[in-house]
């Protein structure tokens, strides 16, 4: 009797002990759907359209209109590039963060500096490249006072004989690339209402796409297309307000029903606050010649303390696709519905052809978002495929794909009178503005990025135009690990790391990848690093003079042979402790990055200085 | 102990009281029409042998007065200035907790530079503050580097800044170099 | 008239506070009437004990010349009616005692079922020194947001969520309800069942600063039809200028000192520190019930609110005339 006693104890508690390991290992809603067939599935490749082949020249900081990133030189392998060298140097005169990547076009480097603004035109046929032009437009020096992060400037494009670049101030020009001579200059944005521009303009179909700067500053956010020849305006999409101003009309669908209704823009706010609700276009936007699609995110809502703002605060914190003709919306998909952290959805988006088992592949835009998911979206439609975690994530639980919304962790709102701590990640996010780079070689995504949580206060803010709309104290640290950067190679159809790489500085530079099988990057303290694409393990390093921001760049020179160029001057966001000399013994400065970097300015000084490697001949 | 002992004890101690007599004037509302930004100069330069202009009188109303310096506190997150100063260590603006002052650190450069505006982006507060506001956010401005007298600092703020409290911030030097700090 | 007759009449005039529109006897208000019920209750059964206590120490007084004849030595025997007395007295204490438990849970149980059926929501957050109030509805582009005047639909329950943004203070409307604190960092809550129409003032009940004692709040409570008509004139944008002055003070209002705190709806004054003025004429008292509204209080107060009410944070401007006339003419124009 006693023994099969024991015998259903047994039972019993094994049952138990199964069941609780099911519990444990339940799976989240994110359930991505393609996992099943990664495997046998292939590699995303760049979208052939909006990703020519490489010609040697590098005409806008995205590589191409898919945002790859990606130079088709193989000259410099892992083999040899443990010989690379400075080729020659170049310095700017600035100390401000020096975020742009020069451009190469028919062997003349375009370099744009930070605040003043000044565009070089470098002879790269001439030992040394001498400078064969400069162009000083002159910006108002008031708009440093307006620009959050730094008076910095994101890069200039190149399109039929002519360089298109922003200033500070709110002015897009377009300079003569033979000669340096403005061309047209149009004023868009006001500096009195606290906008600035700072985003490198995508030129495609004859058009220059500007967005403006300010989601700190209570500044109504729009994208705006200029006629390239002109500077005309042709048409202007806001991203709060009534649909006629968002330019959402017949053609509008969008994916969910979270995003399906009339006037969102305004019914989403409380009354009034549409209108210094953030949502400005400061990063990047991608283009797909076939469909003639522009893709681009939409930056944080304001005010930062969100008890402000009930609603949703369309049509901020999410992505937009809209006819590049028009400007009129196809789909839009707000990544973090009422944005409680400063988490914009700015970054770069991918256009890729993506796999989906079966040997069917779909247009699909692939990103690494700042709320730190990986997003893998039907470009068509707008639709979620999957959304997996990046980075480390305490304040959301996931995203429901059934609906498209993201769910939060419930009690991690910033509430005023309250302090919320271990916010992961931070409010620049798993990854901020610097873009990853996509190698069709490989298949992977090389994705510079954080590891940085906060503990963040709010309280009431005032709005008066041309100060800041924040409301909130932040005090940022490093997350898990004690690392406060991380290089993640991405594999998007298997939605996994293939390798990371921790770094002691948090990551603020874009990525580099080229065809022969490297990746280049650059860590705030200044080290130039390349990686071996497949394994990341470190092949070469060079210590530039000042951190690195920029973007690196590889093009091919008059004699025929690969370069590399990077830009080294530390600054920005996430620089400013150095390049505007705060004072590090207040954690909350600069917005709570103070505290994250306090070491920096007795590692590094501010710079502005081109460097250009090259094997030796 | 014996009552004349006693009274005299008591004589003493009501005598030590009226110490705490002498109260600082809050002066609510200060003068019945507008006050004027101070005329001075944030430069140290004057040609010919011309000197600096002489500490306007009303610094010392507003630079060790503690209800000036609470209104300062009070204005200077109400007005926006933490976006772009933080709690002293600064961002879009320079910190002001240093020793390092472009346009000068006595409070009325401190207060013309609020008023005015300077280049490289200072926004001129004049017209959107009455002048003793600004005079007040100048007294508060200098107690964030230690200059004001530790009875008359601002309590400790509630925001999550974590800066040591007022009464413990150590006084930044007058730089040698910078004559118009006196 | 006797010493005693003067004290007496004293506390006959403070009867004259139980009607009003401040006071708690006012019996307005849901919570308020079971309160005054309950406070029926305990004072009749007080009352009633309390005279027999004295009744009782009246009869030991009369009897003590009695008990101090008795011979020392006699062997008295408590008489029994004594013991059945106290044990009568006994149980007339705990059946009082219970009887009045089970009258306050009763009270008490209703409130909180009253709580859990609101039918609409407000939030009021309080500052130094004037009350921020928002009706809050689930289409969140349509809140009204006003300040220092709350209106109520009667006989409608509301939920009124509490938060402040410096300091505690505590909502207290004496007709309606009990008071509540505002604590900064939470979010308390009341719930308020008017039943009669009419004007009540509330004011803040808890020390908050120097001008804690001109903290004061206008609730009227009006009919529902009434009441959505005012909700739906708080809800329009600001009425435009018409004269030159008020131009002029539109003018001044927007770009000087008055818009660095104040918000106008539909203008680009959106200053968030202080009341918004997109009604302010239509209100009834100035700058929290510290002075009703009138023509010569609004001139006073715009051009000095630190005499009226010294140490708030509105300051002292010092307008020129035209300014004032102009300012307080476009003021005016905010019905």
């Amino acid at each position: 009797m006693r023994r099969i006693l024991v015998g259903l104890i047994a039972v019993v508690a094994i049952i138990a002990l199964v069941a609780f390991t099911f519990i444990l290992n339940r799976k989240s809603p994110v359930q991505p759907t393609l996992q099943q067939h990664a495997a046998s599935a292939g590699k995303a490749t760049p979208a052939e359209a909006a990703s020519p082949p490489d010609d040697g020249n590098w005409i806008m900081p995205a590589k191409d209109y898919a945002a790859t990133r990606f130079s088709g030189l193989g000259e410099i392998t892992q083999a040899n590039v443990g010989k690379l060298q400075v080729s020659f140097t170049f310095s700017t005169g600035t100390t401000e963060g020096f975020e742009a990547p020069p451009l190469v076009v028919n062997n003349v480097m375009y370099v744009v500096t930070p605040w003043p603004n000044n565009l070089f035109a470098l002879d790269l046929t001439k030992p040394g490249a001498p400078p064969k032009w400069e162009y000083k437009p002159n910006p108002a020096a008031a708009a440093k006072g307006v620009a959050c992060c730094g008076p910095v400037n994101r890069g200039a494009s190149y399109w039929n004989g002519r360089i298109f670049m922003n200033l500070l101030d709110g002015n897009a020009v377009a300079v003569d690339a033979e000669s340096g001579k403005e061309v047209w200059r149009t004023k868009l944005a006001d500096i009195q209402r606290g906008e600035t521009i700072t985003m490198a303009p995508l030129v495609a179909d004859g058009k220059v796409l500007v967005g403006n700067s300010g989601g700190e500053m209570g500044v109504r956010g729009w994208l705006a297309a200029l006629d390239a020849d002109t500077g005309k305006i042709v048409w202007k999409a806001y991203s709060t307000g009534p649909d006629k101003d968002v330019l959402i009309g017949p053609g509008y669908q969008a994916p969910y029903q979270q995003d399906k209704g009339r006037d969102l823009g305004v019914k989403s706010w409380p009354p009034g606050y549409w209108k210094i609700g953030g949502g400005t276009v400061w990063g990047w936007v991608s283009y797909d010649p076939q469909s003639k699609t522009i893709f681009y995110g939409t930056s944080n809502p304001g005010p930062w303390n969100q008890e402000q703002r009930p609603g949703d605060n369309k049509f901020t914190a999410g992505v937009f696709a809209r006819d590049i003709g028009t400007g009129q919306a196809r789909w839009f998909y707000q990544s973090t519905p009422h944005d409680l952290y400063d988490h914009d959805d700015i970054n770069e988006i991918l256009l890729v052809d993506y796999p989906i088992g079966n040997g069917r592949r779909i247009p699909a835009l692939i990103r690494p978002s700042r709320n730190g998911f990986f997003y893998v979206q039907d470009r068509r439609t707008g639709r979620v495929l999957s959304a997996r975690p990046y980075g480390m994530i305490n304040v959301y639980k996931g995203v429901d794909l059934r609906s498209g919304r993201l769910i939060p962790v419930a009690g991690m709102e910033p509430v005023p009178g309250r302090a919320v701590r271990n916010i992961c990640p931070a409010s620049p996010g798993a990854k901020d503005w610097n873009p990853s780079a996509f190698s069709p070689v490989t298949g992977l995504v090389y994705i510079p990025h954080l590891n940085l949580c906060q503990d963040m206060g709010v309280k009431n803010a005032n709005y008066i135009a041309g100060t800041p709309f924040v409301g909130a104290d932040v005090k940022m640290y490093a997350g898990p690990g004690g690392n406060r950067g991380v290089l993640t190679a991405w594999d998007p159809v298997a939605q996994r790391a293939v390798f990371e790489i921790k770094e002691d500085l948090p990551l603020w530079s874009p990525a580099l990848a080229t065809a022969g099988g490297i990746v280049f990057y650059g860590t705030m303290d200044g080290w130039f690093k390349a990686i071996d694409a497949r394994t990341g393990k470190l092949l070469w390093q060079f210590k530039t003079g000042s951190g690195i921001i920029g973007q690196p760049i590889s093009y091919r020179g008059p004699d025929g042979h690969q370069y590399i160029a990077v830009p080294s001057g530390v600054g920005g966001w996430a620089g400013a402790i150095v390049s505007a000399q705060l004072d590090p013994r207040d954690p909350s400065g600069a917005l709570g990055f103070s505290n994250a970097v306090k070491d920096l300015p007795k590692r590094v000084s501010a710079g502005g200085t081109v460097y250009v490697f090259a094997l030796p001949k | 102990m014996s009552s004349r002992f006693r009274n005299s004890i008591w004589t003493l101690v009501s005598l030590a009281l009226l110490a705490g007599c002498d109260r600082e004037k809050s002066n609510p509302r200060g003068q019945p029409l507008a006050e004027t930004i101070p005329d001075t100069s944030p430069d140290t330069v004057f040609p010919g042998d011309a000197k600096p202009r002489p500490l306007d009188p009303r610094a010392a109303d507003y630079e060790q007065n503690a209800f000036a310096i609470a209104q300062g506190q009070q204005l200077f997150g109400a007005m926006n200035c933490v976006g772009c100063h933080a709690h002293g260590g600064g961002g879009m603006g320079p910190a002001l907790m240093d020793s390092q002052w472009r346009y000068g650190g006595r409070i009325d450069q401190i207060a013309q530079s609020i008023a005015k505006g300077r280049p490289n982006g200072m926004p001129a507060w004049e017209g959107k503050l009455t002048d003793r506001q600004i005079w007040q956010l100048a007294a508060f401005v200098r107690s964030l580097s230690g200059q004001a007298p530790k009875d008359a600092v601002a309590a400790r703020a509630d925001e999550l800044s974590n800066t040591p409290p007022q009464t413990q911030t150590k006084r930044e030097p007058a730089l040698p170099s910078d004559s118009a700090q006196q | 008239m006797t010493r005693r007759g003067l004290i007496v009449c004293s506390f006959l005039l403070c009867l004259a506070a139980c009607s009003g529109i401040q006071t708690p006897l006012g019996n307005s208000g849901a919570d308020d009437s079971s309160f005054i019920r309950l406070f029926v209750t305990f004072l009749v059964v007080c009352t009633v004990m309390y005279l027999l206590v004295v009744g009782a120490l009246a009869g030991a007084l009369a009897n003590r010349r009695r008990l101090l004849t008795v011979e020392e030595g006699t062997h008295h025997e408590s008489s029994p009616w004594i013991r059945r007395a106290l044990i009568g007295w006994a149980a007339l204490i705990v059946a009082g005692l219970v009887g009045l438990t089970i009258a306050s849970f009763f009270t008490d149980r209703a409130a909180a079922k009253r709580a859990m059926r609101p039918q609409f929501t407000v939030k009021i957050i309080a500052n130094q020194w004037w009350w921020d109030i928002i009706y809050t509805t689930p289409d969140v582009s349509q809140a009204v947001h006003t300040a220092n005047e709350l209106h109520l639909p009667v006989g409608v329950e509301a939920e009124v969520s509490l938060e402040s943004n410096d300091v505690i203070h505590s909502f207290w409307v004496p007709n309606l309800a009990g008071k509540q604190d505002l604590i900064p960092g939470r979010t308390t809550d009341i719930q308020l069942l008017p039943t009669k129409t009419g004007l009540y003032r509330g004011q803040c009940a808890e020390f908050c600063g120097i001008q804690h004692a001109n903290m004061a709040l206008a609730v009227q409570v009006e009919s529902r039809e009434a009441f959505l008509r005012w909700i739906a004139q708080q809800r329009r944008a600001a009425f435009a200028p018409t004269t030159p002055t008020e131009l002029a003070g539109y003018h001044y209002f927007t770009t000087h000192e008055c818009s660095s705190c104040h918000s106008i709806a539909g203008t680009p004054a959106n200053g968030q520190v202080g009341p918004d003025l997109t009604h302010v004429a239509s209100r009834r008292t100035i700058a929290a019930g510290a002075l009703p509204m009138s023509s010569g209080n609004l001139y006073g107060w715009v051009a000095d609110p630190q005499s009226q009410k010294p140490g708030n944070k509105m300051p002292t401007i010092g307008l020129a005339p035209n300014e004032l006339h102009a300012v307080v003419a476009y003021l005016q124009r905010l019905k």
